[in-house]
């Protein structure tokens, strides 16, 4: 390959065993790809899908976040199987903290510091959205928090992935959580809320302890700098950094097999960037459009996930600030995941 | 396995700009944090170990017209400083990554905005740019990752680039962390009690809390055969291990026994090959908040042995206050200098040594002697990350 192109982080025999999704679309794997609905309203009550105590003061991202990691672990038979040392776990988030810290910033411009209320004053540090899922199931082996624009739903993938292959952990719960911008926040039209979880363990693990195996993933990610995006060869740079990583085959094994996708979702806005990867892509990619934050191309590669089948899939996305990145997704062969994937969750 | 080495440096903190301002005030070991200008730091203790005003980088534009926040601009500049350092001019763009690590990337920019009015467009401006405003300024095409652990978010930030390298993803990574006042992060530490109202004073018998600090560092890694192949002019030092943990205890509270942040500085030295005898200086967290400093003191003891105590410290923060994000990068960059220059610049004089933690302090410079140096990076959360800098080709 002569031009630049976007490398692979594939771990070796992974496979996902568990989906957890909070959505306004619906609380589902199967709902993950509806058409958007706008976050507002009485979507999401803690009450029902955490408990009654302890969870009332956690930020909105923090909620979504543990419920759609319970239903992960739900679905994939629990994390006790696995050391706490050896439970690894990895979110993105872009927004998730943003209305927070508008409100807070409210507060202290207006009235001052000591009116914030101590029980939410820590969550102004993003990573706390992870580190609360992390104290709930004790995992101890690592906790990460990606914030690359748009992309760090993926790059939670991507690097939760090479962490397990270099032995940091073996077992891994990866996702992304968004909440509502402010209403005054540029983007905030585009606001999403709602998270996604997923459960990746060794597919001889899975196998042995009789879990259920949805299908396998893969994330590839690189950088198309603004200013070249916008210039005439924009659109052929974007395709020289798409490369093969939808040309080659996907799934965690990495070996290229099954060659290119049978259907390639593309989640973009109208930047130059968007636009490049969009040239790059061609008619053929379904269009989502992109939402203010790293949500939405995780729920289409969990909704990809879930619709289990023989058909692979590519989930597309970029961010106007250079961030690309492609997910492979190749679900089970067998049919029957996604519904028991459903019945777990009920 | 190729060896990760460090062919560039940059760095920007209250000390001034550049990597023989920083040294020089290293050497120095005085400093003082001063009061924020924001009229709108409502809070008990607006204090901070601010980048001098004529140091701050000049206000730059994204490619779109987007104005850049002081955590992009802090970036930038170290990141230029760092790329110059290794000469990286005519590197493959396809195989250069960016790993930056912040906690609240430009948040400053948003807080500017809500008081001052916000930019016209209604385009998203994501505050975690940070990373991506040096993507553009180093042409870098390879992974893109921002990383926000808090207070370890720079620390991960470096393993990670490291872990790039090491699976083959990238041959160069630009790395490191950049934080900038926030009045949020300023205003939530002081709900929470924990800021010093006097200065920064780890490992002191009368410390307060934490003082913030302004910064950035930038290190370039590099795998050494990409290194040798293109000639690099130096190596500073070479990343030998990096060992992760997390405590899954209290949202900001270290776990009181120590395991975890144990366990990442044995995983650190394991990785490394190296023996707890052969470590000649320790870059504590050390932030001066009660229970850290005291938990973290035990925790060197118990990975260093019986001769923990006579280990020398430097304790960064109490020159430069707690910079946050950053704090993991402006520690590596410390331990780079200190292995490479082969001495241990004196600590800021503690008032009372606090007898709760018994470890070493000097106060007057003193040869590096050993063959490795630790750099341990903590966070909300219990994120745990040790580092471990060796001389290059040790």
């Amino acid at each position: 390959m002569s031009g630049p192109e976007i490398t692979s982080a594939a771990a070796a025999e992974l496979t996902v065993t568990g989906i957890g999704v909070i959505s306004p679309r619906g609380h589902d794997a199967s709902a993950a790809t509806l058409p958007g609905a706008a976050p507002s309203g009485d979507w999401f009550d803690y009450r029902t899908e955490l408990g009654r105590r302890g969870y009332k003061y956690l930020p909105a991202a923090s909620q979504y976040f543990l419920a759609a990691c319970n239903r992960a672990l739900r679905a994939s038979g629990g994390c006790e199987h696995v050391p706490a040392e050896e439970r690894g776990a990895a979110v993105g988030t872009n927004s998730g903290a943003e209305g927070l810290h508008s409100a807070m910033d409210e507060t202290i411009v207006k009235t001052g510091a000591e009116d914030l209320s101590p029980a939410t004053a820590p969550f102004f540090s993003i990573n706390l959205f992870g580190s609360r899922m992390a104290m709930e199931h004790a995992f101890k082996g690592f906790n990460l928090t990606l914030t690359s624009p748009r992309v760090a739903g993926f790059e939670a993938l991507r690097t939760g992935l090479r962490s397990l292959r270099l032995g940091r952990a073996s077992w891994l719960l990866a996702g992304a959580t968004e909440d509502a911008l402010a209403v005054l926040d540029p983007g905030a039209s585009g606001s999403e809320a709602g998270a996604v979880a997923l459960v990746l363990e060794s597919a001889a693990g899975a196998a042995a302890r009789g879990a259920t195996s949805l299908g396998e993933l893969s994330v590839r990610s690189g950088f198309l700098p603004p200013h070249k995006a916008g210039q005439p060869q924009g659109t052929e740079h974007a395709r020289r950094l798409l490369g093969t990583a939808l040309t080659a085959g996907g799934g965690t094994g990495g070996g290229g097999t099954g060659g290119p996708p049978d259907e390639v979702t593309a989640v973009l806005d109208d930047s130059p960037v968007g636009r490049a990867v969009t040239g790059a892509l061609g008619d053929t990619a379904r269009r989502v459009p992109a939402g203010s934050g790293c949500l939405e191309p995780l729920l289409q590669a969990a909704g990809a996930l879930a619709r289990g089948g023989d058909r692979s899939a590519a989930v597309v996305t970029a961010a106007a600030t250079g961030e690309v990145a492609v997910c492979r997704i190749t679900p089970a062969r067998t049919g029957t995941a996604a519904h028991r994937q459903s019945d777990n969750e009920a | 396995m190729d060896e990760i080495l460090i062919t560039g440096l940059g760095v920007i903190s209250c000390l001034g700009n550049g990597v023989d301002a920083f040294w020089r005030g290293m050497n120095e070991a005085a400093s003082a944090p001063r009061r924020v200008p924001d009229p709108n730091a409502h809070m008990d203790i607006p204090m901070m170990y601010g980048v001098p005003e004529a140091e701050v980088p000049r206000a730059e534009r994204e490619p779109d017209g987007q104005p850049l926040g002081l955590g992009s601009r802090f970036a930038l500049e170290v990141s230029r400083q760092a790329i110059a350092s290794a000469e990286l001019d005519g590197t493959d763009p396809q195989r250069i990554a960016v790993v930056i690590g912040t906690g609240m990337g430009d948040a400053g920019l948003h807080e500017e905005w809500r008081v001052s009015g916000y930019p016209e467009r209604d385009g998203w401006s994501p505050t975690f740019c940070v990373a991506s405003a040096v993507g553009s300024l180093a042409g870098a095409e390879g992974p893109n990752i921002s990383v926000s652990n808090a207070c370890a978010a720079s620390g991960f930030a470096i393993s990670i680039a490291a872990d790039l390298i090491r699976s083959g993803e990238a041959d160069v990574v630009v790395t490191g962390g950049a934080e900038a006042y926030s009045r949020v992060a300023l205003g939530c530490f002081n709900r929470l009690g924990a800021v010093d109202s006097r200065r920064c004073r780890p490992f002191d018998a009368h410390r307060e809390g934490t003082v913030f600090g302004e910064g950035a560092a930038a290190l370039v890694l590099e795998s050494e055969e990409h290194a040798r192949r293109r000639g690099a002019p130096r190596a500073y030092a070479r990343l030998a291990g990096a060992g992760w943990s997390c405590d899954a205890h209290h949202t900001t509270a270290i776990e009181p026994e120590g395991e975890q942040v144990v366990r990442a500085m044995r995983q650190a030295l394991r990785e490394s090959g190296v023996d707890p005898s052969e470590v000649g200086c320790v870059v504590p967290h050390g932030t001066g908040t009660l229970i850290n400093d005291t938990v973290e003191s035990r925790a060197l003891s118990e990975v260093l042995g019986p001769v923990a105590a006579k280990h020398p410290l430097y304790s960064l923060k109490s020159l430069i206050g707690h910079t946050g994000g950053a704090a993991g990068a402006l520690a590596a960059l410390a331990a780079v200098l200190i292995v490479h220059r082969g001495t241990v610049p004196p600590n800021v004089p503690r008032d009372v040594a606090d007898p709760e933690c018994e470890v070493s302090l000097p106060e007057r410079a003193v040869p590096f002697d050993g063959s490795a140096a630790v750099v341990n990076a903590y966070a909300f959360g219990g994120n745990n990350v040790s580092l471990v800098l060796q001389e290059a080709g040790s």
